[in-house]
């Protein structure tokens, strides 16, 4: 079961997928210079009226594992411990421990 | 001896070199918000990030007709009844402000 913030970011994955096209069509226009500056504005508007969980800066890359937010190894999707727990157990293909 | 070329012609020999090859002619570089529809759609690929859950007691929910039992959940349920009767329940949540005042612990 995943934990409480794993669900939200899933949420705010699913919402950007969902207005993704619709929020790039407003940003055309609100940064379009050659368009007329109330269009513009208007366009602005409508991207504030989008909600929290529709903006792609709200997604976080959280550890597929354990759902801790800092410390990701973005390369496997885990964090730190969990990239260790996982790499002694040889559950990582190519990764190894050091050793010299 | 260099031959004077006006800015009007530079200018139109600009816009027929964007005509050639087919690029927008813009002299006074204004931003057209081209990189908003140029740039790809992250949308699909952030949706795939986490691994599919094997997740039985959401597949008993979404399946009602396959009249299956939670065990587990039948079971915490039964313990609440059970600390219920010892009076060992959770509190009621307060409903007034004073209620929640003498709820609260002082120092």
């Amino acid at each position: 079961m995943p934990n409480a913030r794993v669900i939200r970011d899933i949420k705010a994955r699913h919402g950007v997928r969902a207005s993704e096209i619709a929020r790039r069509a407003y940003l055309f226009v609100a940064r379009n210079e050659t368009l007329s500056p109330q269009v513009r504005h208007h366009a602005q508007l409508q991207l504030n009226t989008f909600e929290r969980y529709t903006r792609p800066t709200t997604v976080k890359n959280r550890c597929v594992e354990s759902g801790r937010g800092r410390g990701i190894i973005s390369e496997f999707g885990l964090s730190r411990f969990q990239f260790r727990l996982k790499a002694l157990a040889g559950e990582l293909p190519g990764v190894n421990k050091a050793s010299w | 001896m260099a031959a004077f070329i006006t800015p009007s012609r530079l200018a139109s020999l600009k816009q027929l070199r964007c005509s050639i090859f087919q690029t927008s002619y813009n002299p006074q570089s204004l931003r057209t918000g081209a990189k908003y529809l140029r740039r790809r759609l992250r949308g699909p690929s952030m949706v795939g990030y986490y691994p599919e859950s094997f997740d039985i007691p959401q597949i008993m929910r979404q399946n009602k007709w396959l009249e299956m039992v939670d065990e587990d959940e039948e079971e915490r349920l039964m313990d609440i009844v059970d600390r219920k009767k010892r009076g060992k329940g959770t509190p009621k949540k307060a409903k007034t402000p004073e209620e929640s005042r003498r709820l609260t612990k002082r120092r």
